[in-house]
């Protein structure tokens, strides 16, 4: 990572910056981190474009309500001329205003039809329940009285006898309570529900409605019921009291309905025409105004010399791209006469942590990152974990079968990249998809430790000719010991498939194995602990911590592991003596130093007392050195520097101090007690966690046996069950089970078995092996580009 | 078979290891090289841990299920 500084002339800086970005190449440190963000120099074009990303979302708004599609092309974006700028600008002004004038007006439209509607269905309202009422003339006695009513209705010119509405449907039952309060029951109340729902604009919703019809008497109280009902929402309608006029009114309703709604559907039509114009367009527009945002933001960043001729850009850009970026800019500014000048410049600043990815490593690359970002130029703990991660993921998944499937699935997103790639993918395939490389090579390896652990769907296969062999004559029901002949070459010997003993066997197998390999797994990744030191050449790390921390590590855990395989190797048949227990070796080992109860070779009671002594050194060598080399260098430059500063000096030292705080970071100083309580921390930490984290790795054994069970239990309890049955119910049993079983592997133990594993891999690796080697105090490169401006509104 | 295998094995891997060495592609050599060796030094291990485990078992396979065959 370099630090390079631009010179561009102000003229020319938009379009400069804008190349940048499409090289994505550096990212811009912020110059004016002391200016408040509205004091900045470019905050006017700024708002400008916010105020057009406002007008495009209301668009979107609107086209997301209409259910328009907005159609997304993959543009090819040139520089785009700031007069374009300034016609986008336009366009989306006069479009917004056509936009919202439309709305308007068919949103009053939608209120006229609204009310026109209402008011002819409570003219329907009335007129069934006068309707009603005279066909029962003869049988209510209240009846006659209402059509003495209408009768003296259609001679006085007084319509307002009755009140007639529509009120929301939910409001009914309020409506009806607090008229009988209020009017203590000296009331008529009638209501009819809507046939069709009514269209509100205010909420863009269809409402349930009902009409009502009230009866009282006295103008106080008509008074008082229109004030209730319009309290409530209710929309009240003068309807005629006589048939015929309520007739008249009827057809003269229904013909200004029906000029409306000609009227409305043409202007509809206005508007959904003018949105699916905007739709074409809207996406390409919005990239360009949302670069362009994008190219004001980064200048912010810069700063102006002087006579504000030039823009002073300063940023972090990979060492070996500085020609790609001069060249670019060369190319772009031949024309001008002032030339943009790019200098690199030396600093003591911690440059953001950059590792190139591919395709391949880039899902392993986030891994890590989830983690923490390595520190500038420290071990990148993602390259390892490309085949680490996975490999220890296999160690627990290990069958051939349930990796076949899971390499299929990711073989199949693999093949087809491209097409899935320009896809639209929703949240988990992503995951899936992202991470497809690391299904992959987890599947192959989960075939692999598959043909180790002898499984294929629980079953085994015989491969090679097996190492056991079991004796010719016996009676059924006998119990057989098979004799050894032989070592079975790869992997675990089908003989056990089935056997009494099989869980003893593998039990012990897996456990030796997980110990082993997180022995060697937590030793490679220290070894990387290594490569830091020397790279940052500090020797006291090396001396101090690393090799105290590598002599406690193997003399505990690599001497357990040397005696693991050591074991092996013996045939305690020959040699005539009782195997030891290894793990009652190690714990007596510290509990009781010197005695053995059942040797494994022979001095082992020296070699372990020496390996003790050598652990137990190790722990003040660790806890001491490198505080004591501290304090050391301390004292000695407080020797070197007796002269106190005088006042004036420390006065003028603060003031230069103030000026670099902007460019340079301060050595971080650190006094005894800092050192020491760190180092404290670091020791009891490294020693614990020597212990802990071989234990941890004890989950590849659990897990793997955990996997081993749960897919033979499976298979005996569907399948393998079926296999006995004779006859065409055995065929039938053959067949359901069969999808039965089939379909269980895949959900539980391919996906949810797998995602368990996979998640306790990932553990092992954050803490088990990257506690061993990684700072993870780095910040991300971040280049300034033009990726995915618009992911998360279009 | 004896447990000399494990180490004509391991001389194996580190010449297939050596070989992946010197001729990885130029382009994201160090990706390649880490990754093919990596892999290869895992997979010989679990083998020979495999492998090993089974050399000198102290206990053998038991089981009282199976049938003699028919010899007809």
């Amino acid at each position: 990572m370099s630090l390079v500084q631009l010179y561009v002339p102000t003229e020319v800086s938009r379009d400069i910056i804008y190349q940048i970005g499409q090289l994505n190449l550096i990212q811009f440190r912020d110059l004016n981190s002391k200016v408040n963000e509205f004091q900045r120099s470019f905050v006017k074009e700024l708002r400008r474009l916010d105020n057009v990303e406002r007008q495009f979302n209301l668009f979107k708004k609107e086209l997301d309500q209409r259910e328009i599609p907005i159609k997304t092309f993959p543009y090819e974006h040139s520089i785009v001329a700031q007069s374009d700028i300034d016609e986008h600008v336009e366009n989306a002004k006069l479009l917004e205003d056509r936009v919202l004038q439309l709305i308007d007006s068919t949103d009053s439209l939608y209120q006229k039809q609204k009310d026109l509607k209402q008011f002819k269905y409570t003219i329907q309202a009335v007129d069934h329940f006068f309707a009603a009422n005279y066909a029962q003339q003869e049988s209510y006695e209240d009846s006659a009285l209402l059509s003495q009513l209408e009768a003296q209705g259609s001679s006085d010119t007084h319509t307002a006898s009755f009140i007639s509405g529509v009120i929301s449907r939910e409001k009914v039952g309020t409506l009806q309570q607090i008229l009988w309060r209020v009017l203590r029951g000296n009331l008529y109340y009638h209501s009819e529900e809507l046939v069709e729902p009514v269209y509100d604009v205010e909420s863009k919703s269809y409402v349930n409605k009902n009409s009502f019809i009230i009866f009282s008497h006295g103008a106080i109280i008509y008074d008082r019921i229109k004030k209730i009902c319009e309290s409530l929402d209710a929309d009240l309608y003068n309807v005629e009291s006589t048939k015929n006029l309520r007739l008249g009114q009827l057809t003269d309703t229904e013909i200004k309905l029906g000029d409306l709604s000609t009227v409305l559907s043409q202007s509809e039509n206005a508007l959904s025409s003018e949105l699916i114009m905007i739709s074409r367009d809207l996406a390409k527009w919005w990239e360009v105004i949302a670069r362009e945002k994008a190219v004001y933001k980064t200048m912010n960043l810069c700063d102006y010399d002087d006579s504000r001729k030039t823009l002073v850009a300063e940023g972090w850009i990979p060492t070996d791209e500085i020609s790609t970026l001069t060249s670019t800019i060369k190319g772009a500014d031949n024309s001008q006469t002032i030339p943009t000048i790019i200098n690199v410049l030396d600093t003591t600043r911690t440059p953001p942590t950059f590792h190139r990815t591919n395709k391949f490593t880039n899902a392993f690359q986030n891994i890590c990152d989830a983690y923490g970002i390595a520190t500038y130029r420290e071990v990148n703990p993602g390259l390892a974990t490309v085949i680490t991660f996975p490999f220890m993921f296999a160690i627990m998944f290990g069958d051939v079968g349930h990796g076949f499937i899971l390499t299929l699935a990711a073989f199949t997103m693999v093949y087809n990249e491209k097409k899935l790639n320009a896809m639209k993918r929703d949240e988990i395939f992503d995951m899936a998809f992202s991470g497809r490389y690391i299904l992959l090579l987890m599947g192959i390896f989960s075939m692999y430790t598959g043909l180790l652990y002898n499984d294929i769907f629980s079953r085994s296969m015989t491969l090679f000719s097996s190492g056991w062999e079991w004796p010719e004559n016996f009676k059924v029901g006998e119990t057989l010991h098979a004799k050894s002949v032989g070592t079975y070459v790869f992997g675990l010997d089908p003989a056990w498939h089935g056997s009494e003993n099989a869980l003893l066997f593998s039990n012990s197998y897996k456990m030796k194995l997980s110990v082993l390999m997180g022995y060697v797994h937590m030793s490679y990744s220290y070894v990387f602990s290594l490569v830091n030191y020397v790279h940052f050449n500090s020797v006291i790390d090396i001396v101090g911590n690393f090799i105290p921390g590598l002599l406690f590590m193997q003399g505990i855990f690599g001497y357990l592991s040397l005696c693991i395989v050591y074991k092996w190797t013996v045939n305690w048949y020959v040699v005539d003596k009782q195997p030891p227990g290894l793990l009652n070796m190690l714990i007596s080992m510290f509990l009781s130093p010197g005695t053995i109860a059942e040797p494994l070779y022979e001095g082992q009671a020296s070699v372990q007392m020496f390996l003790l002594v050598v652990a137990l050194i190790c722990v003040p060598w660790l806890l001491l050195l490198k505080p004591l080399y501290y304090k050391r260098k301390i004292d000695q430059e407080a020797h070197q520097y007796q002269q106190l500063p005088t006042d004036e000096d420390e006065l003028s030292n603060n003031e230069v101090d103030v000026a670099h705080d902007d460019d340079d970071e301060g050595h971080e100083a650190h006094d005894f007690g800092d050192i020491m309580i760190h180092q404290v921390i670091h020791t009891i930490e490294f020693c614990l966690n020597c212990v802990s984290h071989t234990a941890s790795y004890l989950r590849l054994w659990a897990l793997s046996l955990a996997h081993a069970q749960l897919s033979t239990v499976l298979w005996s309890m569907t399948l393998g069950g079926a296999f006995y049955t004779p006859g065409l119910l055995g065929v039938i049993m053959v067949f359901f089970l069969f999808g039965m079983w089939f379909i269980l592997t895949v959900c539980i133990l391919v996906v949810m078995e797998g995602t368990s594993a996979m998640l306790h891999s990932l553990r092992l690796h954050w803490v088990e092996s990257m506690s061993k080697f990684f700072e993870g105090e780095g910040t991300l490169y971040e280049p300034f580009g033009f990726n995915d401006l618009l992911g998360n509104v279009l | 078979m004896s447990g000399y295998t494990v180490i004509i094995v391991f001389i194996f891997v580190a010449a297939l290891s050596t070989l992946a060495w010197i001729f990885a592609p130029k382009e994201n050599r160090t990706v390649f090289r880490s990754s093919v060796i990596l892999c290869l030094a895992m997979c010989y291990l679990m083998w020979a841990i495999t492998y090993l485990a089974q050399l000198h078992p102290l206990e053998a396979p038991r089981r009282s299920d199976l049938r003699p065959e028919k010899h007809d």
